[in-house]
């Protein structure tokens, strides 16, 4: 049967498409049309022969079965240890198969694939951190999703947001005017209380471009507003781009291999434009695996780097109150149990650990800190990364997911999780709801600017 | 003076005294009003899934969704639209999917209301959808970043309301206070009402627990009085009718006994404090207290 009008091999190219794909409202057709969606197997054995390299194939092969990843998975855990989540017999079962059988396989075990690639596996990666070989299922995840969204088997909200990114550039439904519009309205209504606050739009030749995540923008703008604040006060010389913001990449998720190189260009042409010292990205764990760590490989940068030197927005805080830029009141410090969820995206795959504990030492009260158990690279995921959050198909096994990240933050004690991530974020927010453990959870900006000293020259007058 | 009102409601019984007010304003200075509902809070990361406020249940937003919810304000409200109707009163039902402040602060953005009327809480209810993931009320929100007068109306007793005739303006000498005055003065002076401004001497805490002794208060009484004169007395020219008086004691409290002893219609003071997201500051400034206890609708005004 060929293709469905909705579900098909053919990524969304115009606002209209994506319009029509939004309002089949929880993707009912969608997924009804992908029950009889074809596989095209001559396409799909042909892409594996042009990009499955010899790193991938060499996994594949030596895999001995030993087992030793299956306790390093959440959902193997999460789901009292079900062999069929043991990392190592979810890729050769999906991926492995289909290499086996030169890609002739049919709807059904791209249904089973689809459902394995995206409510299976987070792409955290920390089962590549316990494999005798070294083998990395997490990556191999990456890249299998990538072939399921060229076939077309990709969950609904996925091929929206992906689509997203082709029309908007941003994950959301957010053109460049809402963008510097917001950020304007933003500084208006702070303004009073900060005086000489501005967003710079635009301004070549900064010490800073900042970045964000179009979702800051729609729902909580508020998150701008900290975040010109906090610049402001350390005195930064910093700008916006009013095209090429969006640090984020649902792409990414999606597998949309096409989409993910148009995204991250769009972010270094604003670079390249604009020649700032340093780029600095929102607290988003994707978005900096995205722009910074994978984009340049996506746009085919031969020194695996952007075009300037780009860091999280936890090295840009920590070392704003490391050199005094910014200055903490102590007496307001945090003086609550408070924990700390690593991103498995800048930190385990990017090396972040300390500087969000050095963090911490500036912001938390000595002895009110407790770490979470495995923490730092052996931290587990949120439970909702890797698309996994956004995904109502797969929300029963999310919501399960979540297990073994409640259970660490309930056995720390912690009553504040502190999630320099969106997806973290949203994910402890989630649990929160789901199971109401009582905990609340913060991203940094809002907690530093609680606690920030405001110099004496930027004060509001009165 | 208020020719466009933005109504923003839970459309549920918290907002029905201030729907009453709303449309009995729009009614009285011939306003247009638009009826503005945030009909869900968006949760799971990308997700297209909305949490309903009402229901509470998680919905897929769609247009039918929307023109759904639209059709049950409508109905909600059928006898207050009939009316406006047949006043020929221009209005319009909006609604939105966000944090409820952020949208209603969007939407007065966009539409550039002269007046917010926003209805009471909606309860502590831990499961209210409201209070997801942002500490402080939607009405500490949306008073402290309004870009007009934002009137609330909390209890029923409030809503019962013939037209103003009696403004109370409270004062704390605040540069906040003083936009507070200039648009009071505006208001008695458009509405040909009697203007009563009022200042109360907080003896509650600001002498580290330490007792004023009677003179002390009084001499303290004194300087206020001096300060309304001199700071304000100057601009009634143009007001028939006005008083002022300071009174000691626990500021809110004053206020609304001051306002009832005056029959006030309306309260208006400024909203100025700089943080709201402090949730030890749950009782909240005065005005936010103000507006829970007073007997009529209050304004705030925040620049």
């Amino acid at each position: 049967m060929p293709e469905g009008k909705l579900c098909n091999r053919k990524p969304i190219e115009t606002e209209e498409e994506l319009k029509t794909l939004l309002s089949d409202t929880g993707g009912k057709k969608y997924y009804e049309e992908m029950k009889s969606l074809d596989v095209d197997s001559g396409l799909l054995w042909k892409t594996i022969g042009n990009t499955l390299k010899s790193r991938t194939k060499t996994w594949l092969e030596i895999c001995a079965h030993c087992g030793m990843c299956a306790d390093s998975c959440f959902l193997y855990l999460a789901n009292d240890c079900d062999p069929k989540q043991v990392p190592a017999y979810k890729i050769q079962s999906t991926l492995g198969e289909i290499v086996k059988r030169k890609g002739q396989v049919d709807n059904e075990f791209m249904h089973m694939v689809m459902e394995t690639a995206w409510a299976k596996c987070t792409c955290c990666n920390r089962c590549g951190m316990y494999c005798p070989h070294g083998i990395d299922m997490g990556v191999m995840f990456s890249y299998l999703r990538g072939l399921c969204y060229q076939q077309g088997f990709v969950p609904w909200e996925l091929k929206i947001g992906a689509g997203m990114h082709r029309v908007y550039r941003a994950q959301m439904d957010v053109t460049d005017e809402d963008f510097v519009e917001t950020f304007k309205w933003m500084v208006e209504e702070n303004e009073e209380d900060y005086p000489g606050l501005e967003v710079p739009i635009d301004k070549e030749g900064a010490d800073i471009l900042y970045t964000v995540n179009a979702r800051e923008v729609k729902h909580y703008p508020e998150d701008l507003a900290e975040a010109a604040i906090l610049f402001h006060l350390a005195g930064e010389n910093w700008t916006v781009t009013s095209t090429g913001w969006e640090q984020t990449s649902l792409a990414m998720f999606a597998g949309d291999w096409a989409a993910c190189k148009m995204q991250v260009e769009s972010v270094y042409e604003a670079m390249e434009r604009l020649k700032p010292k340093r780029m600095i990205g929102t607290e988003c764990g994707h978005a900096h695996r995205a722009t910074v760590v994978e984009g340049p490989y996506w746009a085919g940068r031969s020194n695996g780097k952007p075009p300037v030197e780009s860091i999280h927005y936890v090295e840009w805080l920590a070392e704003a109150l490391r050199e005094g830029k910014l200055k903490i009141d102590p007496a307001k410090r945090i003086k609550k149990k408070v924990t700390l969820q690593d991103s498995c995206n800048y930190v385990r795959n990017h090396g972040l650990k300390d500087i969000t504990r050095e963090i911490m030492s500036y912001i938390v009260d000595p002895g009110y800190f407790i770490e979470l158990s495995p923490n730092r690279e052996h931290n587990y995921c949120c439970g909702g990364g890797g698309g996994f959050n956004g995904i109502g198909l797969f929300r029963p096994q999310r919501n399960k997911g979540l297990i073994t990240k409640r259970d660490q933050i309930i056995e720390s004690g912690a009553e504040l999780v502190i999630a320099p991530c969106h997806n973290c974020w949203d994910a402890i927010r989630d649990l929160e709801e789901e199971y109401k453990i009582g905990i609340k959870w913060s991203f940094l900006k809002p907690i530093i600017i609680s606690m920030v000293e405001i110099p004496e020259h930027l004060k509001p007058e009165e | 003076m208020f020719k466009k009102i933005l109504f923003a409601t839970s459309a549920t019984e918290a907002s029905d005294h201030a729907a009453r007010v709303a449309f009995n304003m729009a009614q009285a200075y011939d306003a247009s009003i638009c009826i503005f509902h945030v009909l869900g809070v968006p949760t799971r990361g990308f997700s297209q899934i909305v949490m309903d406020v009402k229901t509470k249940e998680k919905v897929e937003i769609d247009d039918e969704y929307i023109a759904w919810v639209k059709e049950e304000i409508k109905v909600y409200y059928s006898k207050q639209l009939e009316k406006a109707k047949s006043y020929n009163i221009n209005y319009d039902i909006k609604v939105a999917v966000g944090f409820p402040h952020r949208e209603i602060l969007r939407e007065a953005r966009n539409y550039s209301p002269d007046l917010i009327v926003l209805g009471g809480s909606t309860g502590d209810d831990e499961d209210s959808v409201y209070k997801k993931s942002m500490v402080g009320s939607t009405l500490q929100r949306v008073a402290k970043a309004a870009p007009c007068p934002l009137l609330v109306v909390n209890r029923p007793a409030a809503s019962f309301w013939g037209g103003i005739s009696q403004i109370v303006f409270g004062t704390d000498f605040s540069k906040a206070s003083d936009a507070a005055f200039k648009f009071s003065v505006n208001l008695a002076k458009d509405l040909d009402c009697e203007l009563h401004i009022f200042h109360a001497l907080d003896i509650s805490n600001m002498h580290m627990g330490r007792l004023l002794t009677q003179d002390e208060i009084e001499s303290q009484i004194r300087e206020s009085l001096r300060r309304i004169r001199g700071r304000y007395i100057g601009e009634l020219k143009e007001i028939k009718d006005y008083s002022f008086d300071v009174w000691e004691g626990l500021p809110y409290v004053e206020i609304v006994k001051y306002a009832r002893e005056k029959h006030a219609d309306l309260i208006v003071m400024a909203h100025h404090t700089q943080k709201t997201s402090n949730e030890d500051a749950r009782l909240g400034s005065n005005i936010e207290q103000v507006i829970v206890r007073a007997g009529c609708p209050v304004i705030s005004i925040n620049k």
